[in-house]
């Protein structure tokens, strides 16, 4: 039973970073209607900024630092993703994506060679509760996903710049014509998603060492947790990062960790059909 | 006084000519219809005036100055606001938060911190503003708190036009008032364009193919066809014209109007 709850532990913290990685694409999505591909090289990039930065300056800077940049990345993909004028359409922007992510993992590859790379977590201690170990990354990373969910939600549903986000989205052209500009939506979107997958990927790489290649795993895990939630909801993203996290160390745990991956896409799969199938009907 | 003036202007969509140098004025608490059928290009020229197109010939003018390649919102800063066709209010938000974003549009630039900081700013403004809405359109208050995708079709129109009353338009540009509505609700909704016109000085240009409806609520009219005005002038003239009656009002040459 105690390996039991290891696993969910472990699966939790895990989780998280899909939890964080899936309510960016949420609010990306949701601002937009683009489904970012390069979400997860974010994360990749953050963490990997953070490895070269620690080097010079204490972590906390390099951290700041690490994730600041990455925003700012995360802003020309916005520009470049939906045109000077905000006029491409949303297919071809999720193509632009996809093509960012791929070229990305060349560009980390050349910057930041292929080893994997780790700092040190917040403490190297741990806390034993009943025999379940905790280390105190764990606990930043859930409290991270929870603190960053409760301030997406009150950024969409009570600021002005929030409203202005998901108005955008639920209609460009009446955005358009109450003079609100598409393309700030779109990079106040992709920045504020930025920061927020960046700081996953700052917390992360303590525990699960990344590299160049690492983006379209963590994509993919953090879209299967995002269609959890329709691609709409942020609480459900969260729900379904904790719950695709701890699916995969239970299967990492009893059966093998190759299929993991395998059953965070069939999870997707699934969910995708049975809402699709949802949409259909209505 | 001029308020907006469209010369010559065309629009096309590739090789289609959609609007093929139209020449239109609204003067300044004027009301003004622009109809025609469907496909006549009634609502690119309403497109076309307030930036969301860009014309490829002809120039637009906002009092006086040329705004033919300004963006949507430096047309809204000038005073005109649109009511877009099928209304397209923001489904998920509250009808208040529709409305106040009608506000926001006014202010907001690229700079997000400074538009926000000019919106806090004028937020009594915006708050004043909006109790005149309330004021105007007494339903909008009981819905405020109701998902705007969730109100009826009347309820959405009355939210589009609230929320473009929010920029405090000088001219409201509205694109088919009636469609899909009853009568009676299209009959409140004109009236309360004839007192909002009366009253607070607004203009309209209103485009809606109900010819009936166009010449009753307003004092001028230009027709449309395939990209050009055919006809222009007063509403009471052009209701007497044999072509107009038999084309838009569905009557005889002979019929009693």
């Amino acid at each position: 039973m105690t390996t039991f709850f290891q696993f969910v532990v472990v699966g939790i913290s895990t989780g998280s970073v899909f939890a964080i990685v899936g309510m960016s694409l949420v609010l990306v999505y949701r601002a937009t209607g683009i489904v970012n591909f390069a979400q997860g090289v974010f994360a990749v990039l953050a963490g990997l900024l953070t490895y070269s930065f620690v080097q010079h300056m204490p972590l906390a800077l390099a951290a700041v630092l690490a994730t600041l940049v990455t925003a700012l990345v995360a802003t020309l993909v916005a520009v470049v993703a939906v045109g000077f004028r905000g006029r491409t359409t949303h297919l071809a922007s999720l193509i632009i994506t996809v093509g960012i992510a791929i070229f990305a993992e060349a560009v980390l590859l050349a910057a930041f060679g292929e080893v994997p790379r780790s700092y040190p977590a917040i403490s190297d201690r741990a806390w034993d509760v009943g025999g379940v170990l905790i280390q105190p990354q764990y606990a930043v990373l859930a409290l991270v996903a929870l603190a960053a969910a409760l301030l997406l939600t009150l950024f969409l549903r009570r600021t002005i710049v929030g409203q202005a986000l998901v108005a955008a989205a639920d209609s460009p052209r009446a955005a358009e014509l109450i003079g609100l500009n598409l393309r700030s939506i779109a990079v106040i979107a992709f920045a504020v998603a930025g920061a927020l997958t960046a700081v996953g990927g700052v917390l992360l790489a303590p525990t699960v060492p990344v590299s160049y290649s690492s983006g379209l795993t963590i994509t993919i895990n953090g879209f299967a947790a995002a269609v959890f939630g329709g691609l709409v909801s942020i609480r459900l993203a969260l729900l379904g990062g904790f719950a695709l996290g701890v699916l995969q160390q239970l299967v990492v745990g009893y059966v093998d960790s190759q299929y993991s991956l395998i059953i965070a896409l069939l999870v997707m799969l699934v969910l995708i059909g049975w809402r699709s199938r949802g949409e259909l009907a209505v | 006084m001029t308020l907006l003036a469209l010369e010559d202007v065309v629009v096309r969509y590739g090789q289609a000519v959609a609007v093929d140098g139209v020449s239109l004025a609204v003067g300044s608490g004027e009301r003004v219809a622009l109809i025609g059928p469907n496909g006549a290009g009634k609502t690119s020229v309403l497109n076309a005036a307030c930036g969301v197109i860009r014309p490829a010939a002809g120039r637009v003018e906002i009092d006086g100055r040329v705004l033919t390649h300004a963006t949507p919102a430096a047309v809204v800063r000038r005073g005109i606001s649109q009511v877009p066709e099928g209304r397209h209010v923001f489904a998920t938000l509250p009808v208040e938060a529709n409305l106040l974003l009608g506000a926001y549009g006014r202010v907001f630039r690229l700079e997000i911190v400074s538009s926000t900081l000019r919106y806090l700013r004028s937020k009594r403004d915006v708050r004043e503003q909006l109790e005149r809405v309330y004021e105007l359109l007494p339903n909008l208050r009981e819905l405020r708190e109701r998902p705007a995708g969730r109100t009826s079709g009347g309820e959405q129109q009355m939210v589009a036009i609230g929320r473009a009353l929010m920029a405090r338009p000088r001219l409201l540009a509205i694109d088919e008032l009636s469609l899909g509505l009853a009568p009676v609700l299209v009959q409140a909704l004109a009236e309360f364009l004839v007192r909002l016109n009366e009253e607070e000085g607004v203009a309209i240009l209103l485009v809606d193919q109900s010819a009936a409806l166009a010449f009753s609520l307003c004092e001028r009219a230009y027709v449309l066809e395939t990209g050009r005005v055919v006809l222009d002038g007063a509403s009471r003239d052009l209701e007497g014209r044999s072509e107009v009656r038999s084309a838009y009002l569905g009557r005889g040459p002979d019929d009693p109007a």
